[in-house]
Formats: C-alpha cells, sequence, structure tokens
C-alpha cells in the first residue's frame, strides 16, 4: 500500500473520529431534549418523540428560562459593544501612533488576562453589596468588559497596524482631524476586524460562569449558564428532558453564530493568540 | 517622527479609558483581594488584621492540600492530552479535501457552548444507569458492567479531563492551524523530492517549525487549566469526597460559607501561581511576536 492511500485512510478515519466526538455529545443533548424518557438508549421503546420538553421550558414563568436568554442576550450584547468602544481607541493610539511604551502596556495587559477569575469576584462581590448592585445588570457589563478587554485590545491592535499608514496621512493631508481619521478612514477598512472583536467578546461574556454565579441572586440579573447549572428538579432528580430542552435552546443560537461567522471567529481567535 | 508632548499626551489619553477599566475591575479586586487575605473575615464575627494567619492554616489543612493536588493533576492529565488532540485536529484541518469546510465548522461548536451547559450534558453522558459514555462501551463490549464515573474519584477525574478535552481542542487545534498554515509550502515540496517520508517531514518541518506556536498554546492552557472552575461545579459539584475540587471551586466554596478571608488566601495562592506563569509567558512570547 502507497503512503499516500495511507494517508488518505487515517484521514478520513480521523476526520469521522474527530466529527463523531465533537458532534455527538451535542447530537445526545438534542436527542434527550426531544425524548419521552431521558433513558431512550437502553429502552425497548427507544426514543419517543416529543416536544413537551422545549414547550415546558419556553413556557413555564416559574422556570425562568427566557428570563435569563434575555439577561445573556442583553449583558453579553453590552459587555461586547462597551468592549469594542474602549478597545478600540487604545488599539488604535497602540498600533499607529507609535507611543513610547507600547510594548510594555500591551505586555501588562496580557498578563492581566491571565489572573484567575476567583480571585476578582469576592472584592467584587463586597464593593458591588455595598453600592447595592447585586443582581443588576451593570454588575455583570463591567466586570465583564475589563475581563475581555485585554484580548479584545490585541486582536484590534493586530487589525489596526495592517491599515495602511499611507491612507491616514491623505486624510490628514485633506484636512482631517485625528479623531476624524480614525473615524472615517481606519475604523471603516478595519470594519471586519472590530466585528471578529465584537463577537469574540459577546462569546466569551455568554458563556463566562463564576462572576453570574456570585454577583446574581435571581432571574433579574442571572445568565443562562448559572440558570441552566442551578436547575434542580422538586424532587432531587434532575429533569433531564427539561434541562436538555434548556440546553439545547441556549446551544442552537450560539451554534449558528459559530457557522454563520466562522471564519472571522477564527481569524479573531488566532489573532489574540498567536499573532497578537 | 518628533512629536510635541501635547500631540504624545493626546495619543496616551486614548489609552485612559482601558487602563480604567482594568485598574478598576480587575487591579484594585486583586489588590482588596490580597489584602482581605490578612483579615479574619467571616460573616456575623466582627472583623480584624490577622496577619498570616490565614495561610499558615492553608499549610495545615488537608482540603487545601487535595485541591492543589487535583488542581495539578488535572492540569498535568489535560493540558498534554489536549495539545496532541489538537495537534492531530490541527494536522486533519489543513490537510486539503472535500470535507475541509465541514471539519472547520465542527472544530468550533464545542467551544463556542458555554462550559456550565456542555458540563450539564456530560453528566448525563456519564449517567450511571442510562448515560451515553456506558451505552456505548457496554455496546462496543469494553465492559460488562456500568462504569461508575461520578461515583468514584478516578472515574470523576477521567470525565473531567475527557470533558475539558472536549471543550478545548478545538481552541488549541485552531491556534495550531494558524502555525501550520505559516509554515512556508516549498519546505514540503523539497522535502517530497528529497523523497522524505511522511513521518519524516513531520518530525524534521513541521514540529521544530511549529514549537513557538505549541509552546504559546501550552502556557494559555496551563493557565486556563489551573484556574478551572465551572466544569467541576457543574459535572460533580467538586466530588466525590472533595476529590475533584479545583483551587477556585476550593476558594469559592470558602467565600460560599461566609469566610471570605481564608477563601481569599486560596485565591492568592492561585493568582501568584497564575502570575508566575504569565511571566513566564511573557517571556517566551517576547521571541515569538513582532509587535506593531
Amino acid at each position: 500500500m502507497s503512503e499516500d492511500r495511507q494517508i488518505r485512510i487515517l484521514y478520513v478515519a480521523g476526520a469521522l473520529g474527530f466529527m463523531a466526538f465533537s458532534l455527538g455529545p451535542i447530537l445526545y443533548m438534542a436527542l434527550t431534549a426531544a425524548s419521552r424518557r431521558p433513558d431512550f438508549l437502553s429502552r425497548a421503546s427507544g426514543l419517543e418523540f416529543t416536544l413537551a420538553h422545549f414547550i415546558a421550558v419556553a413556557g413555564t414563568p416559574s422556570l425562568h428560562f427566557l428570563d435569563n436568554l434575555r439577561n445573556s442576550i442583553v449583558v453579553s450584547g453590552c459587555a461586547s459593544a462597551l468592549c469594542v468602544a474602549v478597545a478600540a481607541p487604545a488599539a488604535y493610539a497602540i498600533a499607529r501612533l507609535r507611543l513610547p511604551g507600547r510594548a510594555f502596556f500591551l505586555l501588562c495587559v496580557l498578563a492581566v488576562s491571565m489572573f484567575p477569575p476567583v480571585s476578582l469576584v469576592s472584592y467584587l462581590f463586597k464593593v458591588m453589596g455595598a453600592l447595592d448592585w447585586i443582581n443588576t445588570y451593570r454588575a455583570l457589563v463591567l466586570p465583564y468588559t475589563a475581563w475581555i478587554l485585554p484580548l479584545s485590545l490585541w486582536i484590534l491592535t493586530g487589525y489596526f497596524a495592517q491599515v495602511p499608514v499611507d491612507l491616514d496621512r491623505a486624510a490628514l493631508v485633506d484636512g482631517c482631524s485625528g479623531l476624524g481619521v480614525l473615524r472615517k478612514v481606519v475604523i471603516p477598512v478595519a470594519a471586519p476586524g472590530i466585528f471578529s472583536t465584537a463577537l469574540l467578546a459577546f462569546i466569551l461574556a455568554f458563556n463566562e460562569f463564576l462572576f453570574a454565579l456570585m454577583l446574581t441572586t435571581d432571574h433579574a440579573a442571572r445568565t443562562v449558564p448559572v440558570g441552566i447549572a442551578l436547575f434542580e428538579g422538586l424532587h432531587g432528580e434532575i429533569p433531564w428532558g427539561v434541562v436538555m430542552a434548556a440546553a439545547t435552546l441556549t446551544t442552537v443560537p450560539v451554534v449558528l453564530l459559530t457557522l454563520v461567522f466562522q471564519r472571522r471567529i477564527v481569524q479573531g481567535l488566532t489573532r489574540g493568540a498567536v499573532k497578537g | 517622527m518628533d512629536r510635541s508632548p501635547g500631540e504624545l499626551l493626546r495619543g496616551y489619553a486614548f489609552l485612559l479609558p482601558l487602563a480604567l477599566f482594568l485598574a478598576a475591575f480587575v487591579l484594585v479586586p486583586i489588590g482588596g483581594t490580597f489584602v482581605g487575605s490578612l483579615m479574619r473575615d467571616v460573616t456575623f464575627l466582627p472583623e480584624r488584621f490577622a496577619g498570616a494567619e490565614n495561610y499558615r492554616a492553608l499549610l495545615s489543612d488537608p482540603g487545601f492540600a487535595q485541591a492543589l493536588r487535583f488542581t495539578v493533576l488535572f492540569t498535568a492529565a489535560s493540558v498534554p492530552l489536549e495539545l496532541l488532540l489538537g495537534l492531530a485536529v490541527a494536522l486533519l484541518l489543513a490537510h486539503p479535501s472535500r470535507a475541509r469546510g465541514a471539519l472547520r465548522a465542527c472544530v468550533l461548536i464545542p467551544w463556542a457552548i458555554p462550559a456550565a451547559v456542555s458540563g450539564k450534558v456530560f453528566q448525563l453522558v456519564y449517567n450511571y444507569n442510562y448515560g451515553l459514555a456506558n451505552y456505548l462501551m457496554n455496546a462496543m463490549g469494553v465492559v460488562d458492567r456500568p462504569v461508575n464515573w461520578l461515583g468514584t474519584s478516578t472515574g470523576a477525574f477521567l470525565s473531567l479531563v475527557l470533558a475539558d478535552a472536549w471543550k478545548t481542542t478545538p481552541f488549541v487545534a485552531i491556534i495550531l492551524l494558524a502555525g501550520l498554515s505559516g509554515i512556508p509550502g516549498h519546505l514540503y515540496l523539497q522535502a517530497q523530492i528529497d523523497r522524505a517520508g511522511y513521518l519524516r517531514r513531520f518530525t524534521r518541518i513541521t514540529l521544530p517549525l511549529l514549537s513557538t506556536v505549541l509552546l504559546i498554546a501550552l502556557l494559555f492552557r496551563t493557565i486556563d487549566a489551573l484556574r478551572v472552575f465551572d466544569l467541576m461545579f457543574v459535572l460533580t459539584g467538586g466530588g466525590p469526597g472533595g476529590s475533584t475540587t479545583s483551587l477556585s471551586l476550593y476558594g469559592y466554596n470558602y467565600f460560599l460559607g461566609g469566610d471570605f478571608g481564608y477563601g481569599s488566601a486560596v485565591s492568592v495562592v492561585l493568582f501568584l501561581i497564575a502570575l508566575g506563569l504569565s511571566l513566564l509567558y511573557l517571556r517566551v512570547g517576547r521571541f515569538a511576536r513582532e509587535l506593531p
């Protein structure tokens, strides 16, 4: 057997194995959500299809799933927008203005992103308790923004550095102000990068857990991950069908977002981690 | 290019909002946690300065030793596994084929789902009576009795490592893929002309040229694994018997119980470990990147 053929077989086996490993648990989640009973694998009757769990999740106000989802979307959306608004000027200055000390600044910001969240959360809990902010949106939006800023700065700096400096110069010659250059030249050219950053920031904020667990107390601000994690049945037994339906409903938008903007996310991730 | 002080000042003003955000919501809280770790700060008890009391107590606390040991073991088991799997997946993704688009789409999905949600799914996967894991192992004839995944400390450990690998292999793969695409193609062509086999091309070209990116992925993943929280919280609750309590979860449990001083001391230790590693990262990373 030729080497090319061996590699081909290895490739196909690897690709299939990997797809099964990645998608298997997700498929299992969706099937459990759509099955009358969670033990459908080991039952003779097999999967008895039902939409009851989805209807229960969306239609039972006391489960607060839709409240949690709304909180998640609002909090992540605000954090993502704020992140871009704060990181874009800083990235612009670092990439274009050749400020002395910019490399040191970037490295310090990167170091900040590696701090463990648990070493911030108790202090935030106390301060926000004193300000009476616990269980409000801003209690999550502000720390999330700070938390995701380092990555945003790194990604945006990479994108801004790509915009040719001649473009700025031309605009300056034509009588644009510094801010005008940013608004009329740099931002439009770097728009794909800004979009990638906003998308990544949204996903990271959407997935955050520890801050949301500690800084919210009920459905007024609690996010979906915490809502699903704390989901308990009445009698200690976890109502798997309902939990998996909630998990599926959470996963669908995330998966759609990922599939549609796959290229953008990959670009953002690799810029943040490798190329800077 | 000479610039007036005013111009430089305006430049730094662009950095100010970001610096303020980080100071207010990261640096000040870290300082606050450090100060808190020097206090005796238990709900309903008067707060007082305690010096190194909390840290001394850590030294003789078997729960802390267990959490530290678990965190290190979890990192040592999951990170190499994720790097190996990630490398394999990156090679798959780099291979030109018709399925490449579909594979690239698949790779991101586990990464994009909140860990708390996938943790809940894995809790069902590992269910003793009817979970997917036992069903598959039984169907393939690997075991004749169901495995008690979450009820034994070894089983719970393996469950966590596998669930973590599921979630974070994509991230590693995507970073490594960027490294792979940076390797000039003519090197491989030359090697093929020289009749170097696939394995030889891999060990002589791919691995050496990928080493910097591998190191970056290694350090990123190590820091993430050390501070892991949500997976344990959801999948095992730190059990059975506290055997899968990570340092983050251990600290959190003290916050939950109202002992903020002691919980802060635990967090400070974890912070120092992460800081040491990130300084190492910055030293290594300096060679790897060209700053704009």
